[in-house]
């Protein structure tokens, strides 16, 4: 009596919490796996074992989003990665307050994809566009379409899209990146210098190694995010990833199939194989991370899942 | 990397003069590298603001770039403010974003709590079944979520876009994990005393979780404001947009027409982001840096 009396409270914290976890998020998820499982018959939802998934096997537009999506994130990480590290480093070596850069890099990620795309689609505008205007003041010709070449291209859709996301991303990517450099013991440097290294070979032999778990930490959650790439693109080109799908991507795909083509149980099927891409991501990066927490206190203390970067809830959500 | 060059005892005076000039030099230099990544950030937004700002852009844009309006004027302002009900956009987002951000606090501290110092048959069911749906991205539910929405007639309303967010794993685990942090016997002096569950959780428990708190409203925020693929599922009509949805819609819709119209909506939409975000940039950047978590 005592001890049900003791417990109440604790229930009384979590179970009306748990009660809204239960509905919005684990009610859900489970359902989206049943529809993947089912056709719609009339008015039901029959059993239809893997059909769903039969039919995305020969989808030409399927497979060319995934190849997107893809392409999208492999370009975008190539980039950014090298970048946010130069710029992590010069601002390491600032001997004064650097946080009006920090600001300043960080202020696209801010205002929000959504904002961004808007403007950057009137800076790739191929006549007026502010980039165009400044190639053609450069002596440009011709000037490249941008937005309005599907093809693949260094100068097409897809290329503006990924100066887009570099654009919006360097900013965070610096200043984890940042955070990794400052988390470096000074004394490994003050041994290079007495051993009479110089500044590259210190940042060769030291820098780069020490700054391991955080690549590898910005590589697996940066391949989650292109995964889940939708707003800014959707903002470009609609749902069919304007010009010519060449910018559509596996979660818009699977918007148009939903409330487009009005095909729930094929657009769940979508979502199940998104969901098992970006599960082995996380699984390859819980496992990093666990590994990295016995060299990082930073890490150990708060626990592996506060470095996911990818907001787990809603973007998650819930 | 640099200070390492302070500090060795015994150099020639005129060898250690000529090393702090060379030190100067590559201070400038970077300092100057900096710089024109800065530009390169701030040039569109630059171009954002001047073009929103030129009447003219709406009949034809100039071929060389332009930074600076030939005829400043609020007049696409005007047309933005009574083109789209904007003011409205941004009662919706704010009420979205300060009713989850509130429930999502209270929420995360209150279970944290309990999973973090609570000893019931069940805790750690119920805590690894918040933790697992961390795995679980939103887009994978977001066809159901939707449809149960419209199940709860709650489609199309602004509660659609708070009631899914007002509990989330993350926060969960992230209060959770801060709390446990919070020595026991602090906690057991205050039962002594008589206090309650929820004394404790309100006098003892929360006052000790501001940065923490502080840097899970920052990311709630800015995941809220920002979010665009829910809203979009969630509302389809227009007194119901919120600024980024709004945003998004009206740059669609007059693509390449009335492009002054089109970028000062664009500079009314981001205008408040800027504003708080300039003034909160410390406790922004550190969050950020805390949890690896952006917006």
């Amino acid at each position: 009596m005592t001890r049900v009396r003791r417990y109440l409270p604790w229930y009384a914290f979590v179970l009306p919490p748990f009660a809204l976890f239960l509905l919005f998020v684990i009610y859900p998820t489970l359902e989206a796996f049943g529809l993947s499982f089912s056709r719609q018959v009339g008015a039901e939802q029959r059993f239809a074992g893997l059909y769903q998934y039969s039919r995305l096997v020969g989808d030409n537009v399927f497979v060319s989003a995934l190849f997107n999506t893809v392409l999208l994130g492999v370009a975008f990480l190539v980039i950014v990665i090298p970048l946010s590290v130069v710029l992590a480093s010069l601002i390491n070596s600032l001997a004064r307050r650097s946080t009006i850069f920090k600001v300043i890099y960080f202020l696209p990620q801010v205002t929000s994809a959504v904002a961004v795309a808007v403007v950057f689609n009137y800076v790739f505008q191929p006549d007026w566009g502010m980039l165009n205007t400044l190639l053609r003041s450069a002596g440009v010709d011709p000037l490249p379409l941008w937005l309005a070449d599907p093809r693949i291209s260094l100068t097409g859709s897809r290329a503006a899209a990924t100066i887009l996301a570099v654009y919006v991303g360097l900013g965070y990517f610096m200043l984890i990146v940042l955070a990794g450099l400052q988390s470096i013991s000074v004394e490994l440097y003050d041994a290079a210098a007495i051993d009479g290294a110089g500044h590259f070979q210190a940042w060769r032999y030291i820098t780069l190694p020490s700054l391991r778990p955080t690549f590898v930490f910005l590589l697996i959650t940066g391949s989650i995010d292109a995964m889940a790439r939708f707003s800014d693109l959707w903002t470009l080109g609609g749902p069919g990833g304007t010009p010519a799908r060449s910018l559509q991507t596996i979660v818009m795909y699977m918007y148009q199939t939903a409330f487009v083509g009005f095909d729930f149980n094929l657009a769940a099927a979508i979502a199940v194989v998104f969901f098992l891409i970006v599960f082995g991501l996380t699984l390859v990066s819980f496992r990093r991370l666990l590994a990295d927490g016995v060299r990082r206190r930073r890490v150990a203390a708060l626990g592996p899942g506060l470095i996911t970067d990818r907001d787990p809830d809603m973007e998650a959500g819930a | 990397m640099t200070r390492r060059s302070n500090g060795t005892r015994g150099r020639v005076a005129s060898l250690r003069a000529s090393r702090r000039g060379m030190e100067r030099l590559r201070q400038l230099a970077i300092l100057a590298i900096l710089s024109i990544g800065a530009i390169a950030m701030i040039l569109p937004f630059e171009w954002m603001i001047a073009t929103s700002l030129s009447r003219a852009a709406n009949v034809g844009m100039p071929l060389y770039p332009r930074f600076w309006p030939p005829d400043p004027s609020f007049f696409n302002y005007m047309v933005a403010l009574t083109n789209l009900p904007i003011l409205r956009f941004y009662l919706n987002s704010v009420i979205v974003v300060g009713a989850t951000t509130v429930g999502y606090l209270f929420f995360s501290s209150l279970t944290g709590y309990a999973f973090a110092k609570g000893r019931f048959p069940g805790r750690n069911i119920l805590f690894i079944a918040f933790l697992v749906t961390l795995l679980v991205p939103f887009e994978m539910r977001m066809i159901p979520l939707y449809s149960l929405m419209r199940d709860l007639h709650l489609n199309n309303t602004l509660a659609a876009l708070i009631v899914p967010f007002l509990v989330g794993g993350f926060g969960t685990f992230l209060m959770r994990q801060y709390i446990t942090t919070i020595p026991d016997d602090l906690v057991d002096a205050a039962r002594l005393d008589g206090a309650g569950e929820f004394a404790i959780y309100r006098h003892v428990i929360l006052p000790l979780c501001g940065p923490v708190l502080a840097a899970l409203a920052v990311i709630n925020i800015i995941w809220r404001w920002n979010d665009v693929v829910w809203p979009l599922l969630a509302v389809s009509d227009r007194s119901n947009y919120t600024v980024t949805l709004g945003l998004a819609f009206a740059a669609r819709g007059s693509q390449g027409i009335y492009v002054g119209v089109a970028l000062a909506t664009a500079v009314l939409a981001v205008l408040p982001v800027v504003v708080i975000y300039i003034i909160l940039q410390r406790h922004i950047v550190r969050g950020i840096t805390l949890t690896g978590i952006k917006g």
